[in-house]
Protein backbone atom coordinates (compact mmCIF):
# COMPACT_ATOMS: atom_id res chain seq x y z
CA UNK A 1 0.00 0.00 0.00
CA UNK A 2 2.20 2.59 -1.47
CA UNK A 3 4.81 2.01 1.62
CA UNK A 4 2.13 3.43 4.54
CA UNK A 5 3.34 1.46 6.96
CA UNK A 6 7.21 2.49 6.52
CA UNK A 7 6.22 6.03 6.54
CA UNK A 8 3.71 5.63 9.38
CA UNK A 9 6.81 3.56 11.36
CA UNK A 10 9.41 6.50 10.73
CA UNK A 11 11.63 4.01 8.79
CA UNK A 12 15.35 4.65 7.47
CA UNK A 13 14.49 4.40 3.88
CA UNK A 14 12.46 8.03 4.04
CA UNK A 15 15.62 9.78 5.95
CA UNK A 16 18.19 7.98 4.44
CA UNK A 17 20.88 10.40 2.03
CA UNK A 18 20.74 7.63 -0.82
CA UNK A 19 18.37 8.24 -3.77
CA UNK A 20 16.96 10.86 -2.12
CA UNK A 21 15.15 11.70 -5.71
CA UNK A 22 13.04 8.12 -5.12
CA UNK A 23 12.82 8.48 -1.79
CA UNK A 24 11.17 12.41 -2.53
CA UNK A 25 9.09 10.91 -5.38
CA UNK A 26 7.41 7.84 -3.47
CA UNK A 27 6.49 10.25 -0.68
CA UNK A 28 4.99 12.72 -2.72
CA UNK A 29 2.93 9.83 -4.61
CA UNK A 30 1.97 8.35 -1.04
CA UNK A 31 0.60 12.02 -0.15
CA UNK A 32 -1.10 12.74 -3.32
CA UNK A 33 -3.12 8.77 -3.46
CA UNK A 34 -4.12 9.16 0.21
CA UNK A 35 -4.96 13.34 -0.25
CA UNK A 36 -7.21 11.87 -3.47
CA UNK A 37 -8.95 9.13 -1.43
CA UNK A 38 -9.80 11.88 1.49
CA UNK A 39 -10.98 14.14 -0.48
CA UNK A 40 -13.35 12.01 -2.91
CA UNK A 41 -14.82 11.23 1.06
CA UNK A 42 -15.37 14.68 1.69
CA UNK A 43 -17.22 15.30 -1.24
CA UNK A 44 -19.79 12.89 -1.13
CA UNK A 45 -21.88 14.68 1.62
CA UNK A 46 -24.32 16.14 -0.91
CA UNK A 47 -24.62 12.53 -2.84
CA UNK A 48 -22.52 10.66 -5.90
CA UNK A 49 -25.28 11.12 -8.52
CA UNK A 50 -24.96 12.94 -11.50
CA UNK A 51 -23.76 16.21 -11.11
CA UNK A 52 -22.63 15.49 -7.84
CA UNK A 53 -20.04 13.31 -8.78
CA UNK A 54 -18.39 16.54 -10.06
CA UNK A 55 -17.90 17.62 -6.38
CA UNK A 56 -16.43 14.63 -5.15
CA UNK A 57 -13.85 15.04 -7.79
CA UNK A 58 -13.15 18.50 -7.22
CA UNK A 59 -13.22 18.04 -3.28
CA UNK A 60 -10.49 15.05 -4.11
CA UNK A 61 -8.37 17.34 -6.26
CA UNK A 62 -8.43 19.78 -3.64
CA UNK A 63 -6.91 18.23 -0.96
CA UNK A 64 -3.53 17.43 -2.34
CA UNK A 65 -3.36 21.30 -3.85
CA UNK A 66 -4.02 22.32 -0.46
CA UNK A 67 -0.85 20.29 0.83
CA UNK A 68 1.15 20.42 -2.50
CA UNK A 69 0.63 24.55 -2.92
CA UNK A 70 1.20 25.18 0.64
CA UNK A 71 4.43 23.35 1.06
CA UNK A 72 5.92 25.23 -2.04
CA UNK A 73 4.96 28.48 -1.21
CA UNK A 74 5.80 28.52 2.34
CA UNK A 75 9.38 26.30 1.05
CA UNK A 76 12.12 28.58 -0.57
CA UNK A 77 11.88 31.21 3.16
CA UNK A 78 12.26 28.11 4.60
CA UNK A 79 15.19 27.55 3.18
CA UNK A 80 16.93 30.97 2.88
CA UNK A 81 16.21 31.01 6.29
CA UNK A 82 18.07 27.57 6.88
CA UNK A 83 21.08 28.13 5.31
CA UNK A 84 21.03 31.12 7.21
CA UNK A 85 21.48 29.54 10.68
CA UNK A 86 23.88 27.35 9.28
CA UNK A 87 22.44 24.68 8.74
CA UNK A 88 21.85 24.32 4.61
CA UNK A 89 23.88 20.86 4.60
CA UNK A 90 20.99 19.34 5.95
CA UNK A 91 18.50 20.81 4.17
CA UNK A 92 17.77 17.83 2.24
CA UNK A 93 17.31 15.57 5.26
CA UNK A 94 15.06 18.31 6.71
CA UNK A 95 12.74 18.25 3.53
CA UNK A 96 12.55 14.87 3.58
CA UNK A 97 11.58 14.92 6.99
CA UNK A 98 8.79 17.61 6.04
CA UNK A 99 7.36 15.65 3.14
CA UNK A 100 7.49 12.55 4.94
CA UNK A 101 4.94 14.02 7.46
CA UNK A 102 2.91 15.01 5.08
CA UNK A 103 2.58 11.79 3.34
CA UNK A 104 1.92 10.36 6.77
CA UNK A 105 -0.50 13.23 7.36
CA UNK A 106 -2.49 11.95 4.52
CA UNK A 107 -2.23 8.72 5.18
CA UNK A 108 -4.09 9.22 8.88
CA UNK A 109 -6.56 11.46 7.17
CA UNK A 110 -7.63 9.03 4.44
CA UNK A 111 -7.78 6.14 7.89
CA UNK A 112 -10.80 8.50 8.99
CA UNK A 113 -12.76 8.74 5.80
CA UNK A 114 -14.82 5.80 7.15
CA UNK A 115 -15.54 7.89 10.05
CA UNK A 116 -16.56 10.70 7.71
CA UNK A 117 -18.60 8.93 5.42
CA UNK A 118 -20.21 7.42 8.31
CA UNK A 119 -21.09 10.66 9.92
CA UNK A 120 -22.56 11.58 6.53
CA UNK A 121 -24.94 8.82 6.49
CA UNK A 122 -26.53 9.73 9.93
CA UNK A 123 -26.40 13.66 9.59
CA UNK A 124 -27.74 15.89 6.54
CA UNK A 125 -26.77 18.74 8.89
CA UNK A 126 -24.03 20.41 6.71
CA UNK A 127 -22.54 23.26 9.45
CA UNK A 128 -22.36 19.84 11.52
CA UNK A 129 -20.49 18.36 8.41
CA UNK A 130 -17.98 21.10 8.18
CA UNK A 131 -17.32 20.94 11.35
CA UNK A 132 -16.85 16.92 11.66
CA UNK A 133 -14.36 17.74 8.93
CA UNK A 134 -12.70 20.08 10.61
CA UNK A 135 -12.47 18.11 13.88
CA UNK A 136 -10.80 15.24 11.62
CA UNK A 137 -8.40 17.53 9.87
CA UNK A 138 -7.81 18.63 13.87
CA UNK A 139 -6.85 15.11 15.18
CA UNK A 140 -5.06 14.07 12.15
CA UNK A 141 -2.37 17.41 12.45
CA UNK A 142 -2.14 16.50 15.83
CA UNK A 143 -1.12 13.07 15.27
CA UNK A 144 1.03 13.62 12.11
CA UNK A 145 3.16 16.47 15.00
CA UNK A 146 4.21 13.09 16.61
CA UNK A 147 5.39 11.53 13.33
CA UNK A 148 7.09 14.98 12.76
CA UNK A 149 8.71 15.10 15.95
CA UNK A 150 10.37 11.51 15.13
CA UNK A 151 11.45 12.43 11.78
CA UNK A 152 13.16 15.20 13.34
CA UNK A 153 14.47 14.18 16.54
CA UNK A 154 17.94 12.91 14.24
CA UNK A 155 18.24 16.49 13.39
CA UNK A 156 17.19 18.25 16.63
CA UNK A 157 19.94 16.28 18.24
CA UNK A 158 22.70 17.01 15.63
CA UNK A 159 21.62 20.75 16.17
CA UNK A 160 19.33 22.57 18.80
CA UNK A 161 18.49 25.02 15.65
CA UNK A 162 16.38 22.80 14.26
CA UNK A 163 13.87 22.98 16.65
CA UNK A 164 13.25 26.89 16.24
CA UNK A 165 13.36 25.97 12.51
CA UNK A 166 10.62 23.53 13.09
CA UNK A 167 8.67 25.64 14.55
CA UNK A 168 9.06 28.85 12.07
CA UNK A 169 7.88 26.23 9.67
CA UNK A 170 4.70 24.94 11.65
CA UNK A 171 4.21 28.69 11.77
CA UNK A 172 4.62 29.70 8.12
CA UNK A 173 2.59 26.25 6.86
CA UNK A 174 -0.22 27.23 8.70
CA UNK A 175 -0.09 31.04 7.67
CA UNK A 176 -0.39 29.89 4.33
CA UNK A 177 -2.47 26.62 4.95
CA UNK A 178 -5.42 28.55 6.61
CA UNK A 179 -5.74 31.39 3.98
CA UNK A 180 -5.41 28.52 1.17
CA UNK A 181 -7.80 26.20 2.70
CA UNK A 182 -10.28 29.08 2.64
CA UNK A 183 -9.56 30.30 -1.15
CA UNK A 184 -10.05 26.80 -2.53
CA UNK A 185 -13.92 25.88 -0.55
CA UNK A 186 -15.72 24.80 -0.91
CA UNK A 187 -14.27 20.91 0.30
CA UNK A 188 -17.81 19.51 1.27
CA UNK A 189 -20.44 21.15 -1.09
CA UNK A 190 -23.55 22.32 0.25
CA UNK A 191 -26.30 20.78 -1.54
CA UNK A 192 -28.63 23.42 -1.73
CA UNK A 193 -25.81 25.26 -3.97
CA UNK A 194 -24.89 24.27 -7.51
CA UNK A 195 -21.54 22.41 -8.07
CA UNK A 196 -18.70 24.24 -8.42
CA UNK A 197 -14.75 24.25 -8.12
CA UNK A 198 -14.18 27.39 -6.47
CA UNK A 199 -16.94 29.94 -4.95
CA UNK A 200 -18.74 32.47 -7.40
CA UNK A 201 -16.24 34.93 -5.38
CA UNK A 202 -13.59 32.84 -3.94
CA UNK A 203 -10.97 35.67 -2.71
CA UNK A 204 -10.83 37.14 0.00
CA UNK A 205 -9.03 37.09 3.17
CA UNK A 206 -9.31 34.41 6.15
CA UNK A 207 -7.63 36.71 8.55
CA UNK A 208 -9.57 39.36 7.62
CA UNK A 209 -13.05 37.20 7.99
CA UNK A 210 -11.96 35.38 11.09
CA UNK A 211 -11.08 39.67 12.81
CA UNK A 212 -14.27 40.51 11.60
CA UNK A 213 -16.39 37.88 13.35
CA UNK A 214 -14.62 38.32 16.52
CA UNK A 215 -15.50 42.21 16.20
CA UNK A 216 -18.85 41.32 15.41
CA UNK A 217 -18.95 39.42 18.56
CA UNK A 218 -16.93 42.09 20.60
CA UNK A 219 -19.17 44.79 19.58
CA UNK A 220 -22.47 42.76 19.64
CA UNK A 221 -21.46 41.69 23.49
CA UNK A 222 -20.08 45.45 24.58
CA UNK A 223 -23.47 46.88 23.09
CA UNK A 224 -25.77 44.28 25.22
CA UNK B 1 25.88 37.90 -12.05
CA UNK B 2 26.33 34.22 -11.28
CA UNK B 3 30.17 34.84 -9.53
CA UNK B 4 28.11 37.25 -7.58
CA UNK B 5 25.07 34.67 -6.87
CA UNK B 6 28.00 32.21 -5.59
CA UNK B 7 29.13 35.03 -3.12
CA UNK B 8 25.67 35.28 -1.88
CA UNK B 9 25.75 31.41 -1.28
CA UNK B 10 28.62 31.74 0.56
CA UNK B 11 27.52 34.83 2.66
CA UNK B 12 24.37 32.84 3.88
CA UNK B 13 25.90 29.61 4.69
CA UNK B 14 28.56 31.81 6.68
CA UNK B 15 31.47 30.22 4.82
CA UNK B 16 32.58 34.00 3.46
CA UNK B 17 32.46 35.24 7.45
CA UNK B 18 34.35 32.55 9.32
CA UNK B 19 36.99 33.75 11.53
CA UNK B 20 39.87 32.13 9.59
CA UNK B 21 38.10 33.29 6.13
CA UNK B 22 37.91 36.86 8.13
CA UNK B 23 41.64 36.97 9.13
CA UNK B 24 42.73 39.49 6.11
CA UNK B 25 40.81 42.03 8.29
CA UNK B 26 37.58 42.43 5.51
CA UNK B 27 35.09 40.19 4.10
CA UNK B 28 36.23 38.60 0.84
CA UNK B 29 33.64 39.55 -1.30
CA UNK B 30 32.67 41.85 -4.01
CA UNK B 31 30.70 45.05 -3.11
CA UNK B 32 29.92 45.78 -6.70
CA UNK B 33 28.79 42.32 -7.47
CA UNK B 34 26.62 41.78 -4.26
CA UNK B 35 24.84 45.39 -5.21
CA UNK B 36 24.20 43.67 -8.32
CA UNK B 37 22.65 41.01 -6.36
CA UNK B 38 20.50 43.13 -4.37
CA UNK B 39 19.00 45.25 -7.16
CA UNK B 40 17.78 42.01 -8.65
CA UNK B 41 16.36 40.39 -5.96
CA UNK B 42 14.90 44.14 -4.79
CA UNK B 43 13.01 43.83 -8.27
CA UNK B 44 12.11 40.35 -7.75
CA UNK B 45 10.34 40.99 -4.51
CA UNK B 46 8.81 44.54 -5.59
CA UNK B 47 7.57 42.14 -8.49
CA UNK B 48 5.59 40.09 -5.84
CA UNK B 49 4.97 42.99 -4.21
CA UNK B 50 2.93 45.15 -6.98
CA UNK B 51 1.19 41.79 -8.04
CA UNK B 52 -1.54 42.56 -5.56
CA UNK B 53 -2.33 46.25 -7.47
CA UNK B 54 -1.73 44.49 -11.07
CA UNK B 55 -4.04 41.43 -10.19
CA UNK B 56 -6.79 43.44 -8.14
CA UNK B 57 -7.11 46.29 -11.14
CA UNK B 58 -6.86 43.49 -14.00
CA UNK B 59 -9.49 43.86 -16.49
CA UNK B 60 -10.80 47.01 -14.90
CA UNK B 61 -10.66 50.54 -15.45
CA UNK B 62 -7.55 50.85 -13.75
CA UNK B 63 -5.71 48.06 -15.21
CA UNK B 64 -3.44 50.90 -16.54
CA UNK B 65 -2.93 52.24 -12.79
CA UNK B 66 -2.28 48.72 -11.74
CA UNK B 67 0.40 47.71 -14.62
CA UNK B 68 2.26 51.02 -13.66
CA UNK B 69 2.60 50.35 -10.30
CA UNK B 70 4.36 47.02 -11.17
CA UNK B 71 6.55 49.22 -13.01
CA UNK B 72 7.48 51.84 -10.21
CA UNK B 73 7.66 48.93 -7.29
CA UNK B 74 10.05 47.23 -9.36
CA UNK B 75 12.18 49.99 -9.55
CA UNK B 76 11.72 51.39 -5.97
CA UNK B 77 12.32 47.83 -3.73
CA UNK B 78 16.14 48.16 -4.51
CA UNK B 79 15.98 52.29 -4.59
CA UNK B 80 14.73 52.24 -1.14
CA UNK B 81 17.48 49.99 0.18
CA UNK B 82 20.51 51.50 -1.52
CA UNK B 83 19.00 54.97 -0.37
CA UNK B 84 19.23 53.74 3.20
CA UNK B 85 22.37 52.31 3.01
CA UNK B 86 23.28 55.54 1.43
CA UNK B 87 21.97 57.93 4.28
CA UNK B 88 22.62 55.96 7.14
CA UNK B 89 26.81 54.71 5.86
CA UNK B 90 28.40 58.41 6.56
CA UNK B 91 27.55 58.23 10.62
CA UNK B 92 28.04 54.44 11.33
CA UNK B 93 30.85 54.87 9.62
CA UNK B 94 32.55 57.90 11.20
CA UNK B 95 31.17 56.31 14.86
CA UNK B 96 32.79 53.38 14.20
CA UNK B 97 36.57 55.33 13.82
CA UNK B 98 35.50 57.56 16.86
CA UNK B 99 35.22 54.57 19.16
CA UNK B 100 38.53 52.97 17.51
CA UNK B 101 37.99 50.33 15.50
CA UNK B 102 40.21 50.20 12.51
CA UNK B 103 37.91 48.89 9.29
CA UNK B 104 38.68 50.74 6.53
CA UNK B 105 35.94 52.36 4.69
CA UNK B 106 35.92 49.35 2.01
CA UNK B 107 35.81 46.57 4.49
CA UNK B 108 33.03 48.38 6.37
CA UNK B 109 30.83 49.34 3.15
CA UNK B 110 31.64 45.43 1.74
CA UNK B 111 30.34 44.77 5.45
CA UNK B 112 26.89 46.80 4.99
CA UNK B 113 26.25 45.46 1.27
CA UNK B 114 26.61 41.93 2.37
CA UNK B 115 24.17 42.39 5.05
CA UNK B 116 21.97 44.10 2.80
CA UNK B 117 22.83 40.75 0.54
CA UNK B 118 21.36 38.40 3.52
CA UNK B 119 18.14 41.10 4.18
CA UNK B 120 17.01 41.33 0.52
CA UNK B 121 17.78 37.24 -0.27
CA UNK B 122 15.77 36.15 3.04
CA UNK B 123 13.17 39.33 1.58
CA UNK B 124 13.02 37.57 -1.93
CA UNK B 125 12.39 33.73 -0.77
CA UNK B 126 9.22 35.32 0.76
CA UNK B 127 7.98 36.75 -2.30
CA UNK B 128 6.06 33.22 -3.04
CA UNK B 129 4.01 33.65 -0.01
CA UNK B 130 3.47 37.57 -0.66
CA UNK B 131 2.92 36.95 -4.23
CA UNK B 132 0.45 33.68 -3.34
CA UNK B 133 -1.59 36.65 -0.89
CA UNK B 134 -1.42 39.15 -3.31
CA UNK B 135 -3.53 36.68 -5.72
CA UNK B 136 -6.06 35.26 -3.10
CA UNK B 137 -7.03 38.53 -0.86
CA UNK B 138 -8.73 41.02 -2.17
CA UNK B 139 -7.68 43.10 1.26
CA UNK B 140 -5.44 46.09 1.12
CA UNK B 141 -5.29 46.51 4.49
CA UNK B 142 -3.60 42.71 4.98
CA UNK B 143 -1.35 43.28 2.22
CA UNK B 144 0.24 46.12 3.50
CA UNK B 145 0.68 44.92 7.24
CA UNK B 146 1.93 41.21 5.78
CA UNK B 147 4.81 43.13 3.49
CA UNK B 148 5.89 45.10 7.10
CA UNK B 149 6.08 41.95 8.95
CA UNK B 150 7.96 40.57 5.92
CA UNK B 151 10.09 43.55 5.59
CA UNK B 152 10.85 43.04 9.46
CA UNK B 153 11.47 39.31 9.48
CA UNK B 154 14.54 40.10 6.72
CA UNK B 155 15.87 43.59 7.93
CA UNK B 156 16.22 41.84 11.40
CA UNK B 157 17.96 38.58 10.14
CA UNK B 158 20.29 41.43 8.07
CA UNK B 159 21.25 43.31 10.95
CA UNK B 160 22.04 40.10 13.05
CA UNK B 161 24.05 38.66 10.49
CA UNK B 162 25.79 42.62 10.51
CA UNK B 163 26.12 43.02 13.91
CA UNK B 164 27.69 38.79 14.55
CA UNK B 165 30.14 39.79 11.36
CA UNK B 166 30.95 43.04 12.92
CA UNK B 167 32.20 41.79 16.32
CA UNK B 168 34.01 38.62 14.09
CA UNK B 169 35.67 41.53 12.28
CA UNK B 170 36.58 43.76 14.60
CA UNK B 171 37.61 41.12 16.77
CA UNK B 172 40.15 39.81 13.99
CA UNK B 173 41.17 43.80 13.16
CA UNK B 174 42.57 43.89 16.83
CA UNK B 175 44.04 40.86 17.28
CA UNK B 176 45.50 39.41 13.79
CA UNK B 177 47.57 36.89 15.31
CA UNK B 178 45.21 34.67 17.63
CA UNK B 179 42.80 33.68 14.38
CA UNK B 180 45.74 33.83 11.56
CA UNK B 181 47.25 31.02 13.68
CA UNK B 182 43.60 29.16 14.81
CA UNK B 183 43.08 26.09 12.67
CA UNK B 184 39.80 25.04 11.18
CA UNK B 185 38.55 22.50 13.20
CA UNK B 186 35.15 21.35 12.69
CA UNK B 187 33.30 20.00 15.93
CA UNK B 188 31.23 17.25 15.49
CA UNK B 189 28.48 17.34 18.37
CA UNK B 190 28.78 13.79 19.82
CA UNK B 191 25.08 13.15 19.36
CA UNK B 192 24.94 13.18 15.68
CA UNK B 193 26.41 10.03 15.63
CA UNK B 194 24.14 8.42 18.47
CA UNK B 195 20.81 10.17 16.37
CA UNK B 196 21.79 8.81 13.73
CA UNK B 197 22.57 5.67 14.46
CA UNK B 198 19.36 5.05 16.09
CA UNK B 199 17.35 4.79 13.24
CA UNK B 200 20.05 3.76 10.64
CA UNK B 201 21.02 6.76 8.95
CA UNK B 202 24.38 8.18 7.72
CA UNK B 203 25.90 10.45 10.13
CA UNK B 204 25.36 14.30 9.68
CA UNK B 205 27.52 16.37 8.13
CA UNK B 206 29.88 17.98 10.45
CA UNK B 207 28.61 21.22 11.90
CA UNK B 208 30.22 24.34 11.12
CA UNK B 209 29.16 28.03 12.66
CA UNK B 210 26.47 29.56 10.79
CA UNK B 211 26.38 32.88 9.56
CA UNK B 212 24.08 34.34 12.27
CA UNK B 213 25.67 32.10 15.17
CA UNK B 214 27.40 34.39 18.23
CA UNK B 215 30.80 32.76 18.75
CA UNK B 216 31.75 32.53 22.62
CA UNK B 217 34.50 34.65 23.99
CA UNK B 218 34.62 37.36 21.36
CA UNK B 219 33.47 40.48 23.39
CA UNK B 220 33.87 43.51 22.15
CA UNK B 221 34.36 46.71 24.75
CA UNK B 222 31.03 47.89 25.39
CA UNK B 223 31.19 51.53 23.99
CA UNK B 224 31.83 49.98 20.46
CA UNK B 225 28.59 47.64 21.10
CA UNK B 226 27.18 49.97 22.19
CA UNK B 227 27.51 52.57 19.52
CA UNK B 228 26.23 49.52 16.86
CA UNK B 229 23.06 48.55 18.73
CA UNK B 230 21.83 52.24 18.48
CA UNK B 231 23.21 51.94 14.74
CA UNK B 232 20.77 49.40 14.18
CA UNK B 233 18.25 51.43 15.67
CA UNK B 234 18.94 54.28 13.41
CA UNK B 235 19.21 51.77 10.60
CA UNK B 236 15.89 50.67 10.80
CA UNK B 237 14.45 53.67 11.52
CA UNK B 238 15.62 55.57 8.43
CA UNK B 239 14.47 52.55 6.76
CA UNK B 240 10.92 52.67 7.73
CA UNK B 241 10.79 56.23 7.04
CA UNK B 242 12.44 55.24 3.47
CA UNK B 243 9.99 53.12 2.75
CA UNK B 244 7.03 55.75 3.58
CA UNK B 245 8.33 58.61 1.86
CA UNK B 246 9.22 56.26 -1.25
CA UNK B 247 5.15 54.92 -0.90
CA UNK B 248 3.02 53.78 -2.48
CA UNK B 249 4.80 50.61 -2.81
CA UNK B 250 1.35 47.68 -2.09
CA UNK B 251 -0.40 49.94 -4.62
CA UNK B 252 -4.58 50.97 -3.53
CA UNK B 253 -6.48 49.40 -6.13
CA UNK B 254 -9.14 51.71 -5.62
CA UNK B 255 -6.36 54.62 -6.38
CA UNK B 256 -5.45 55.96 -9.04
CA UNK B 257 -1.24 55.26 -9.74
CA UNK B 258 1.09 58.17 -8.54
CA UNK B 259 4.54 57.89 -7.98
CA UNK B 260 4.68 58.98 -5.15
CA UNK B 261 2.33 60.58 -2.16
CA UNK B 262 1.96 63.67 -0.52
CA UNK B 263 4.39 65.03 1.87
CA UNK B 264 2.23 64.36 5.16
CA UNK B 265 2.62 61.74 8.12
CA UNK B 266 4.68 59.27 8.80
CA UNK B 267 5.52 55.02 8.69
CA UNK B 268 4.22 54.18 12.31
CA UNK B 269 1.02 56.61 11.97
CA UNK B 270 0.74 54.74 8.88
CA UNK B 271 0.90 51.11 9.97
CA UNK B 272 -1.24 52.01 13.06
CA UNK B 273 -3.95 53.17 10.37
CA UNK B 274 -3.76 50.50 8.42
CA UNK B 275 -4.00 47.98 11.69
CA UNK B 276 -6.92 49.73 13.12
CA UNK B 277 -8.91 49.82 9.68
CA UNK B 278 -7.86 45.63 9.45
CA UNK B 279 -9.21 45.05 12.71
CA UNK B 280 -12.33 47.07 13.12
CA UNK B 281 -13.78 46.84 9.03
Amino acid sequence: MLHAGDILRARPWATATGNAGRVAARLVLAMVAFGLAYGAAMGTFAGVGGDRLLQVLYSAIKVPILLGVTFAVALPSFFVINTLMGVGADFGRALRALLATQAGLTIILASFAPFTLLWYASSANYQAAILFNALMFGVASVVAQRLLRRYYRPLIEANPVHRGLLRWWLFLYAFVGIQLGYVLRPFIGDPNSPTSFLRADPWGNAYEHVARLAWDVLRRGGGG
Amino acid sequence: MLGALKQLDRLLRGEATRLTTLARGTIDVSATGLCGVVVVLGMLYGLCMASFAMIRTWGGELARDGMLQVVATVVKVPVLFLLTLAVTFPSLYVFNALVGSRLSVVSMLRLLVAAMAVMLAVLASFGTIVAFFSFTTTSYPFMLVLNVAVFAVSGSLGLVFLLQTLRRLTLVVEQPDVFAAAPPVPVVPAAATDGGVALGAPPLPPHLPGALEPLDGHVLGPNVRTIFRIWVVVFSLVGAQMAWVLRPFVGNPELHFTWFRARESNFFEGLARAITHLMTW
